[in-house]
Protein backbone atom coordinates (compact mmCIF):
# COMPACT_ATOMS: atom_id res chain seq x y z
CA UNK A 1 0.00 0.00 0.00
CA UNK A 2 2.83 2.27 0.98
CA UNK A 3 4.38 1.76 -1.90
CA UNK A 4 1.55 1.91 -4.12
CA UNK A 5 0.99 5.72 -2.45
CA UNK A 6 4.70 6.76 -3.45
CA UNK A 7 4.93 5.38 -7.01
CA UNK A 8 1.43 7.33 -7.24
CA UNK A 9 3.00 10.79 -5.72
CA UNK A 10 5.47 10.14 -7.63
CA UNK A 11 3.65 9.80 -10.72
CA UNK A 12 2.02 13.14 -10.21
CA UNK A 13 4.73 14.97 -9.09
CA UNK A 14 6.33 13.95 -12.36
CA UNK A 15 3.48 14.87 -14.17
CA UNK A 16 3.80 18.47 -12.22
CA UNK A 17 6.56 19.05 -12.90
CA UNK A 18 6.74 18.33 -16.71
CA UNK A 19 3.94 20.82 -16.77
CA UNK A 20 6.45 23.38 -15.99
CA UNK A 21 7.67 24.23 -19.31
CA UNK A 22 10.43 21.90 -19.31
CA UNK A 23 13.62 23.17 -21.31
CA UNK A 24 15.13 20.46 -23.22
CA UNK A 25 18.39 22.05 -25.20
CA UNK A 26 20.29 20.37 -27.76
CA UNK A 27 23.64 20.92 -27.60
CA UNK A 28 27.01 20.01 -29.58
CA UNK A 29 30.03 20.63 -31.93
CA UNK A 30 29.03 21.77 -35.34
CA UNK A 31 27.29 19.64 -37.82
CA UNK A 32 26.28 16.99 -35.41
CA UNK A 33 22.73 17.38 -36.50
CA UNK A 34 21.33 19.20 -33.81
CA UNK A 35 18.99 21.16 -36.32
CA UNK A 36 18.37 18.01 -38.37
CA UNK A 37 17.48 16.34 -35.19
CA UNK A 38 14.85 19.48 -33.86
CA UNK A 39 13.32 19.48 -37.16
CA UNK A 40 12.51 15.72 -36.95
CA UNK A 41 11.45 16.20 -33.74
CA UNK A 42 9.08 19.59 -34.67
CA UNK A 43 8.25 17.98 -38.19
CA UNK A 44 7.08 14.22 -36.42
CA UNK A 45 4.69 16.26 -33.60
CA UNK A 46 3.72 19.80 -34.99
CA UNK A 47 4.43 19.43 -38.42
CA UNK A 48 6.58 21.94 -39.33
CA UNK A 49 10.46 22.45 -39.87
CA UNK A 50 12.20 24.38 -37.02
CA UNK A 51 15.18 25.94 -38.56
CA UNK A 52 17.39 24.98 -41.34
CA UNK A 53 19.89 22.62 -41.22
CA UNK A 54 22.98 22.31 -43.99
CA UNK A 55 26.49 20.89 -44.17
CA UNK A 56 28.00 24.14 -44.07
CA UNK A 57 29.21 24.43 -40.68
CA UNK A 58 27.36 26.56 -38.01
CA UNK A 59 24.71 27.30 -40.01
CA UNK A 60 22.48 27.53 -36.80
CA UNK A 61 24.01 30.99 -35.15
CA UNK A 62 21.64 31.53 -32.84
CA UNK A 63 19.78 30.01 -29.84
CA UNK A 64 15.93 29.01 -31.85
CA UNK A 65 13.12 28.16 -28.94
CA UNK A 66 10.13 25.71 -29.83
CA UNK A 67 7.73 26.33 -27.45
CA UNK A 68 4.96 23.52 -26.38
CA UNK A 69 6.44 20.61 -27.95
CA UNK A 70 4.29 17.21 -27.14
CA UNK A 71 5.64 13.90 -28.22
CA UNK A 72 4.12 10.39 -26.73
CA UNK A 73 5.01 7.10 -26.03
CA UNK A 74 3.08 3.83 -24.50
CA UNK A 75 -0.03 5.86 -23.81
CA UNK A 76 2.08 8.76 -22.12
CA UNK A 77 2.56 12.28 -22.79
CA UNK A 78 5.61 14.64 -22.55
CA UNK A 79 5.36 18.39 -22.94
CA UNK A 80 8.51 20.15 -23.50
CA UNK A 81 10.21 23.61 -24.58
CA UNK A 82 12.77 22.48 -27.26
CA UNK A 83 15.98 24.63 -27.78
CA UNK A 84 18.45 24.49 -30.64
CA UNK A 85 21.63 26.34 -30.29
CA UNK A 86 24.33 26.94 -32.04
CA UNK A 87 27.45 24.23 -32.66
CA UNK A 88 30.19 24.32 -30.30
CA UNK A 89 33.44 24.76 -31.12
CA UNK A 90 36.70 26.17 -29.85
CA UNK A 91 38.58 27.48 -33.09
CA UNK A 92 36.35 29.35 -35.65
CA UNK A 93 38.20 30.05 -38.98
CA UNK A 94 36.22 32.06 -42.03
CA UNK A 95 38.53 29.99 -44.46
CA UNK A 96 36.64 27.13 -43.44
CA UNK A 97 33.74 28.24 -45.53
CA UNK A 98 35.75 29.71 -48.05
CA UNK A 99 35.12 26.36 -49.83
CA UNK A 100 31.46 25.93 -49.25
CA UNK A 101 31.09 28.75 -51.92
CA UNK A 102 31.13 31.57 -49.48
CA UNK A 103 33.02 34.78 -50.03
CA UNK A 104 35.50 36.33 -48.20
CA UNK A 105 33.42 38.77 -46.73
CA UNK A 106 30.38 36.62 -46.06
CA UNK A 107 32.61 33.49 -44.32
CA UNK A 108 33.85 36.37 -42.11
CA UNK A 109 30.31 37.98 -41.36
CA UNK A 110 29.61 33.88 -40.66
CA UNK A 111 33.07 33.51 -38.57
CA UNK A 112 31.69 36.70 -36.25
CA UNK A 113 28.04 35.41 -35.84
CA UNK A 114 29.37 31.88 -34.98
CA UNK A 115 31.69 33.04 -32.26
CA UNK A 116 28.64 34.94 -30.92
CA UNK A 117 26.30 32.02 -31.06
CA UNK A 118 29.18 29.66 -28.89
CA UNK A 119 28.53 32.20 -26.08
CA UNK A 120 25.24 32.40 -26.18
CA UNK A 121 24.79 28.90 -26.52
CA UNK A 122 27.25 28.46 -23.29
CA UNK A 123 25.03 31.40 -21.64
CA UNK A 124 21.68 29.70 -22.05
CA UNK A 125 23.20 26.02 -20.65
CA UNK A 126 22.22 27.11 -17.02
CA UNK A 127 18.31 27.25 -18.29
CA UNK A 128 18.12 23.81 -19.27
CA UNK A 129 16.56 20.94 -17.41
CA UNK A 130 17.77 19.01 -19.65
CA UNK A 131 20.14 18.24 -22.59
CA UNK A 132 20.69 16.21 -25.34
CA UNK A 133 24.02 16.04 -26.94
CA UNK A 134 24.20 15.26 -30.25
CA UNK A 135 27.61 13.53 -31.91
CA UNK A 136 28.22 12.68 -35.59
CA UNK A 137 28.88 8.62 -35.12
CA UNK A 138 31.11 8.52 -38.01
CA UNK A 139 33.40 11.41 -35.86
CA UNK A 140 35.66 10.54 -33.20
CA UNK A 141 33.98 11.39 -30.11
CA UNK A 142 37.24 12.23 -27.77
CA UNK A 143 37.59 15.85 -28.98
CA UNK A 144 37.77 19.05 -26.43
CA UNK A 145 34.44 20.35 -27.67
CA UNK A 146 32.60 17.05 -26.51
CA UNK A 147 34.53 16.72 -22.98
CA UNK A 148 34.35 20.33 -21.53
CA UNK A 149 30.29 20.32 -22.88
CA UNK A 150 29.48 16.99 -21.16
CA UNK A 151 31.61 17.42 -18.06
CA UNK A 152 30.46 20.92 -17.43
CA UNK A 153 26.72 19.21 -17.62
CA UNK A 154 27.91 16.69 -15.16
CA UNK A 155 29.70 19.85 -13.07
CA UNK A 156 25.72 21.30 -13.35
CA UNK A 157 24.05 18.11 -12.43
CA UNK A 158 22.31 18.35 -15.67
CA UNK A 159 20.58 15.07 -16.94
CA UNK A 160 22.36 13.85 -20.40
CA UNK A 161 21.51 11.89 -23.45
CA UNK A 162 23.96 11.45 -25.79
CA UNK A 163 22.85 11.30 -29.12
CA UNK A 164 24.33 9.37 -31.53
CA UNK A 165 23.31 10.88 -34.65
CA UNK A 166 24.32 9.43 -38.15
CA UNK A 167 23.93 5.53 -37.67
CA UNK A 168 23.02 5.04 -41.40
CA UNK A 169 26.48 6.10 -42.80
CA UNK A 170 28.80 3.42 -42.91
CA UNK A 171 31.87 4.73 -40.93
CA UNK A 172 29.66 5.08 -37.90
CA UNK A 173 30.68 3.62 -34.53
CA UNK A 174 28.33 4.24 -31.52
CA UNK A 175 30.43 2.03 -29.54
CA UNK A 176 33.30 4.17 -29.65
CA UNK A 177 31.22 6.66 -28.39
CA UNK A 178 29.94 4.61 -25.62
CA UNK A 179 33.27 3.91 -24.59
CA UNK A 180 34.07 7.61 -24.54
CA UNK A 181 31.42 8.45 -22.05
CA UNK A 182 30.64 5.43 -20.25
CA UNK A 183 28.22 7.28 -17.66
CA UNK A 184 25.88 8.59 -19.99
CA UNK A 185 22.98 6.85 -21.97
CA UNK A 186 23.79 6.62 -25.66
CA UNK A 187 20.91 6.50 -28.01
CA UNK A 188 21.93 5.63 -32.05
CA UNK A 189 19.38 7.16 -34.72
CA UNK A 190 19.65 8.78 -38.13
CA UNK A 191 17.70 12.67 -37.49
CA UNK A 192 17.85 12.24 -41.81
CA UNK A 193 16.64 8.65 -42.16
CA UNK A 194 13.95 8.64 -39.01
CA UNK A 195 16.08 5.66 -38.27
CA UNK A 196 15.65 4.12 -34.23
CA UNK A 197 13.73 7.37 -33.65
CA UNK A 198 10.92 5.31 -31.60
CA UNK A 199 13.28 4.44 -29.22
CA UNK A 200 15.06 7.88 -29.28
CA UNK A 201 11.66 9.57 -28.17
CA UNK A 202 11.73 6.30 -25.60
CA UNK A 203 14.66 7.51 -24.19
CA UNK A 204 13.59 11.76 -23.95
CA UNK A 205 10.75 10.46 -21.54
CA UNK A 206 13.52 8.80 -19.12
CA UNK A 207 16.02 11.49 -19.17
CA UNK A 208 13.14 13.99 -18.47
CA UNK A 209 12.20 11.25 -15.24
CA UNK A 210 15.59 11.55 -14.29
CA UNK A 211 15.98 15.65 -13.53
CA UNK B 1 53.15 18.94 -20.93
CA UNK B 2 50.70 20.79 -18.44
CA UNK B 3 46.98 19.22 -17.89
CA UNK B 4 44.38 22.17 -17.48
CA UNK B 5 41.14 20.86 -15.34
CA UNK B 6 38.06 21.15 -17.42
CA UNK B 7 36.14 22.56 -14.60
CA UNK B 8 38.51 24.57 -12.86
CA UNK B 9 41.05 25.86 -14.86
CA UNK B 10 43.74 24.63 -12.49
CA UNK B 11 47.11 23.53 -14.10
CA UNK B 12 48.81 20.36 -13.30
CA UNK B 13 52.56 19.79 -14.33
CA UNK B 14 52.95 16.22 -16.66
CA UNK B 15 52.61 13.27 -14.65
CA UNK B 16 50.69 15.09 -11.73
CA UNK B 17 48.57 12.27 -8.93
CA UNK B 18 45.65 14.60 -9.62
CA UNK B 19 45.82 13.55 -13.34
CA UNK B 20 44.70 9.84 -11.74
CA UNK B 21 42.98 10.91 -8.67
CA UNK B 22 41.08 13.85 -9.93
CA UNK B 23 42.04 17.68 -9.54
CA UNK B 24 42.60 18.66 -5.94
CA UNK B 25 40.82 21.21 -6.08
CA UNK B 26 37.41 20.46 -7.22
CA UNK B 27 37.72 16.92 -7.67
CA UNK B 28 37.07 17.11 -11.85
CA UNK B 29 38.46 14.49 -13.54
CA UNK B 30 38.54 16.01 -16.92
CA UNK B 31 41.83 17.55 -18.21
CA UNK B 32 42.76 19.10 -21.29
CA UNK B 33 46.53 19.57 -22.54
CA UNK B 34 48.07 22.75 -23.05
CA UNK B 35 50.80 23.65 -25.08
CA UNK B 36 53.01 26.23 -24.40
CA UNK B 37 54.12 26.42 -28.00
CA UNK B 38 50.43 27.62 -28.97
CA UNK B 39 50.86 30.86 -26.69
CA UNK B 40 53.55 31.86 -28.56
CA UNK B 41 52.33 31.53 -31.61
CA UNK B 42 49.46 33.80 -30.91
CA UNK B 43 51.79 36.43 -29.64
CA UNK B 44 53.96 35.96 -33.58
CA UNK B 45 50.37 36.24 -35.18
CA UNK B 46 49.69 39.52 -32.66
CA UNK B 47 53.07 41.41 -34.04
CA UNK B 48 52.76 40.51 -37.53
CA UNK B 49 48.92 42.36 -37.83
CA UNK B 50 48.99 45.20 -39.78
CA UNK B 51 46.97 48.46 -38.50
CA UNK B 52 44.24 47.93 -40.72
CA UNK B 53 43.84 44.04 -39.72
CA UNK B 54 43.82 45.65 -35.88
CA UNK B 55 41.11 47.88 -36.48
CA UNK B 56 38.86 45.18 -38.36
CA UNK B 57 39.46 42.87 -35.30
CA UNK B 58 38.59 45.61 -33.03
CA UNK B 59 35.47 45.82 -35.30
CA UNK B 60 34.83 42.86 -34.79
CA UNK B 61 34.68 42.11 -31.52
CA UNK B 62 32.88 44.92 -30.53
CA UNK B 63 30.08 43.69 -33.12
CA UNK B 64 30.13 40.14 -31.17
CA UNK B 65 30.31 42.03 -27.62
CA UNK B 66 27.27 44.18 -28.98
CA UNK B 67 27.07 46.56 -25.80
CA UNK B 68 28.34 50.03 -25.11
CA UNK B 69 32.03 49.55 -24.23
CA UNK B 70 34.65 52.34 -24.91
CA UNK B 71 37.04 50.85 -27.80
CA UNK B 72 39.78 53.76 -26.91
CA UNK B 73 39.76 52.58 -23.11
CA UNK B 74 42.09 49.41 -23.10
CA UNK B 75 41.48 47.01 -20.25
CA UNK B 76 44.46 44.75 -19.83
CA UNK B 77 43.72 41.49 -17.87
CA UNK B 78 45.95 38.11 -17.71
CA UNK B 79 43.35 36.16 -18.79
CA UNK B 80 41.02 35.60 -21.68
CA UNK B 81 38.03 33.88 -23.08
CA UNK B 82 38.48 35.01 -27.28
CA UNK B 83 41.28 35.18 -28.88
CA UNK B 84 40.95 37.09 -32.17
CA UNK B 85 44.37 35.98 -34.04
CA UNK B 86 43.49 37.74 -37.16
CA UNK B 87 40.39 39.38 -39.18
CA UNK B 88 37.66 36.74 -39.16
CA UNK B 89 39.61 33.95 -37.08
CA UNK B 90 38.39 33.19 -33.11
CA UNK B 91 39.83 30.85 -30.79
CA UNK B 92 37.74 30.00 -27.71
CA UNK B 93 38.55 29.08 -24.47
CA UNK B 94 35.22 27.12 -23.45
CA UNK B 95 36.70 26.61 -20.65
CA UNK B 96 36.26 29.78 -19.15
CA UNK B 97 33.07 30.50 -21.18
CA UNK B 98 31.51 27.60 -19.38
CA UNK B 99 32.75 28.70 -15.94
CA UNK B 100 31.20 31.98 -16.84
CA UNK B 101 33.92 34.22 -16.63
CA UNK B 102 33.91 37.75 -18.28
CA UNK B 103 33.57 37.62 -21.54
CA UNK B 104 37.46 39.31 -22.54
CA UNK B 105 38.30 39.73 -25.71
CA UNK B 106 41.89 39.56 -26.86
CA UNK B 107 42.78 41.36 -29.92
CA UNK B 108 46.29 42.38 -30.06
CA UNK B 109 48.97 41.57 -27.04
CA UNK B 110 48.18 43.61 -24.20
CA UNK B 111 45.01 45.26 -25.57
CA UNK B 112 41.49 43.40 -24.44
CA UNK B 113 37.47 44.41 -24.30
CA UNK B 114 35.45 42.91 -21.72
CA UNK B 115 31.52 42.14 -22.44
CA UNK B 116 30.74 44.50 -19.65
CA UNK B 117 26.83 43.72 -19.46
CA UNK B 118 28.04 40.07 -19.46
CA UNK B 119 30.32 40.30 -16.51
CA UNK B 120 27.77 41.76 -14.36
CA UNK B 121 25.58 39.67 -15.17
CA UNK B 122 27.25 37.01 -14.06
CA UNK B 123 28.41 38.66 -10.39
CA UNK B 124 24.72 38.95 -9.77
CA UNK B 125 24.19 35.34 -10.73
CA UNK B 126 27.23 34.25 -8.16
CA UNK B 127 25.51 36.71 -5.22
Amino acid sequence: MIKKLKLFFKEMFFIFNVKKSVKIGLYGPPNGGKTTLANKICEDWIGEEMGVASSVPHETREVKIKESVVIKSRGRELKFNLVDTPGISTKIDYEDFLSHKLDVKEAKQRAKEATKGVIDAIKWLDNMDCVLVVLDSTKNPYSQVNITIIGNLAARDIPVLIVANKIDLKRSDIKKIEAAFPQYPVIGISATKGNNIEDFYEEVFKLVKRR
Amino acid sequence: MPHKCVRCNTLFVDGSKDLLKGCSNCSGKFFFFVRKEALEKAEEIGNRLTEEEKIQIERDALEIIGSDVDPDAPIILDLESINIPSSGKFELDLVKLFRGEPVIYKLEEGKYIIDVAQTFKNLKGKK
